[in-house]
């Protein structure tokens, strides 16, 4: 099958500094992808280009067979995105940030589009009573979840999540991974996510992209732990990363 | 009866319908009318047959589901059948939260030349800005203009009361307060040759051409042009205007155009506002403090202004209008990396709205003066 996002000969220069040198990866359909990698490696710059938010300086993206242009119409009804600090609209109660994509893209009748804005926060696992409140009066935690359920507003395909467990505390990152694990296979999700997070890189991500070197090297999180790359190995010898690791070696995926 | 969507038979007390084609997002208008439609009449018992649909979503399933809830409440049996395992994983999630309320709470360094071409440079540097600010507030305007829609008009019209209706106590105020200011000033000049009736044609041609418009659009470049930049500002810092273009929705649109729109309409308007303002302050130090009546204020008021001075200074209102939204709105929309730049940025859409406006006001002197207007 063919993947749902293709990267080809990404270049990203900044001044002198080249972030991405001729970069090329896949993503293939259905799959959980993390990307990490360094500070300055480029990771924010790879997602915001795949969303036509920044403008590579050559290379190009193809996401559901349509290639992305810098600030040019895309796929906005196929993909959602969580941002990093949720990047909901301070102006308007949760429930109104949810309808709002809902209400630019379909003519469906107003009671629906609040019936299905009630049940994306619900499916999120936000308490209905969080639909009036406004992005001000909500926890970080439950600002995730809300921006969540807004980047599900449209029945995505793709889901992009940008350190989806940045600034939780380590029961709600817990939790938060459930969610994600539970909505992929849920609603046959494409993730693709930037993590710092090595407990959420090895309990539902299927596969690790490490930005090093202006390139990507790709594989399962059990291969890319095999791999001899000097900084992967500090990455993942590091201790943090170390207890994250299931015993014996053995990946597995929870239920 | 059927459509695209669904295929209805009743026999003796019992419904089947049967459902085909996409159930998803996209087509929930259509779904939703197409359910309506049904009408189960005596049948007690209601079949969806779920073998024929292509794909669905939830919020497919959440239309299907909840007319099988309206149907039960109208103490009928719904029952759904032949559902594909990975269509019925839909619904299943539904019903599941249906149920529970709730699972819990680069820069390169500049090479060192000599001091007058480093001066030079950022001249021509600074020069060539200026021709790009004005290419992007140019085709951010035409940009936003493209396609019109409800969400414009009404950003709009919320833009005209914060930056208008909201204006007109401390525009009414200044331009009071100058009015009594030049009056007074006047007339202590005037009085040295007896000709204090003059105080009135002073302070109506001057209020009239220059002062009311002028006030009024230093207040606005202050009130609104800040307000402009900081809010697009934090929107910007926030990624809520990254946010708003993956959902499609394009901000020169729904956010540049209905600020420059609105102070379009609104600084006309509070221009007018400060001329009575500023004849009503002359008028009141007239009948107080020197010998001239009410009504011969107005009198003289009426023939020494003619309409034509007052469009003068009102002809100027939008151009100053368009200035204050179009620097304010690009600021804003400039703001990328921290919280100290946005209070810089905030800073430059001030005062360099206010510079232009007193600049804008002086090339309109000249070419009013030029045709002898």
């Amino acid at each position: 099958m063919e993947p749902i996002i293709v990267v080809r000969e990404l270049v990203n220069q900044f001044g002198a500094q080249r972030v991405h040198d001729g970069l090329s990866m896949d993503v293939e359909r259905g799959e959980v992808l993390g990307i990490v990698g360094g500070s300055g490696t480029g990771k924010s710059v790879l997602l915001r280009s795949m969303l036509g938010l920044h403008k590579p300086t050559s290379g190009t993206i193809t996401v559901l067979g349509l290639e992305i242009h810098y600030l040019q119409p895309g796929p906005e009804q196929s993909w959602g995105v969580l941002f990093q600090t949720g990047a909901l609209l301070s102006a308007l109660t949760v429930q109104e940030n949810i309808e709002l994509p809902i209400a630019i893209h379909s003519d469906m009748p107003a009671d629906t589009r609040s019936e299905l804005a009630r049940l994306k926060i619900r499916m999120t696992g936000l308490p209905i009573s969080a639909a009036a409140k406004y992005p001000a009066e909500l926890s970080g935690g439950m600002i995730k979840r809300a921006a969540l359920a807004r980047a599900l507003a449209l029945e995505p395909k793709i889901l992009f999540l940008d350190e989806p467990t940045a600034g939780l505390d380590p029961i709600a990152a817990t939790e938060f991974d459930q969610l994600v694990t539970y909505l992929q296979s849920s609603l046959d999700l494409t993730i693709v996510m930037i993590t710092h997070d090595v407990d959420t890189l090895f309990s539902i991500c299927d596969r690790v992209a490490v930005l090093v070197d202006g390139k990507v090297v790709l594989g399962s999180a059990a291969e890319i732990t095999q791999s001899d790359h000097p900084w992967i190995r500090r990455y993942f010898g590091d201790p943090r990363a170390q207890r994250a690791r299931p015993a014996g070696d053995a990946i597995e995926r929870p239920q | 009866m059927g459509n695209a969507f669904l295929q209805s038979e009743s026999d003796a007390g019992a419904m089947a319908i049967s459902l085909k084609s996409e159930w998803v997002f996209g087509n929930v208008s259509a779904l939703t009318r197409a359910l309506d439609d049904i009408d189960p009449g005596d049948a007690d018992r209601v079949t969806f047959q779920c073998g024929g649909l292509e794909s669905i979503d939830i919020a497919g399933a959440w239309v299907l589901f909840r007319k099988s809830q309206d149907l039960q409440a109208t103490g009928r049996n719904t029952d759904f059948k032949g559902f594909k395992a990975a269509h019925f994983k839909y619904l299943k999630n539904i019903t599941g939260v249906s149920d529970t309320s709730g699972i819990s709470d680069v820069t390169t360094g500049t090479p060192d030349a000599n001091r007058s071409r480093r001066l030079l440079e950022s001249v021509g540097q600074a020069a060539a800005r200026g021709l790009e600010d004005v290419g992007h507030i140019a085709h951010s305007i035409f940009d936003g203009a493209r396609k019109p829609s409800m969400l414009m008009l009404r950003e709009t019209i919320r833009q005209i009361d914060q930056t208008g209706v909201k204006a007109m106590p401390i525009v009414f105020l200044i331009s009071f307060l100058m009015g009594v200011v030049m009056a007074y000033q006047g007339a202590l000049q005037l009085e040295k040759f007896g000709a204090t009736i003059f105080v009135v044609d002073l302070v109506s041609i001057s209020v009239l051409r220059e002062m009311g418009v002028l006030l009024a659009a230093i207040m606005v470049a202050g009130r609104s042009g800040s307000a402009f930049a900081a809010s697009l500002g934090v929107m910007n810092l926030n990624e809520e205007i990254d946010a708003l273009r993956v959902m499609g929705l394009n901000p020169n649109q729904v956010l540049v155009l209905p600020r420059v729109l609105g102070l379009v309409v609104a600084l006309p308007l509070l221009t007018v506002l400060a001329d009575l303002a500023g004849l009503a302050g002359g008028m009141l130090l007239s009948t107080t403090v020197l010998d001239i009546g009410a009504t011969q204020y107005i009198e003289r008021v009426i023939s020494g202004a003619e309409l034509k001075t007052f469009m003068v200074g009102f002809s100027k209102a939008p151009v100053f209008a368009l200035l204050i939204a179009g620097v304010a709105t690009l600021r804003g929309m400039q703001v990328r990396s921290s919280a100290e730049q946005l209070g810089r940025m905030t800073t430059v859409a001030v005062v360099q709205s206010i510079f232009l406006v007193v600049l804008a006001d002086g090339v309109f002197t000249m070419i009013f003066a030029r045709y002898g207007i």
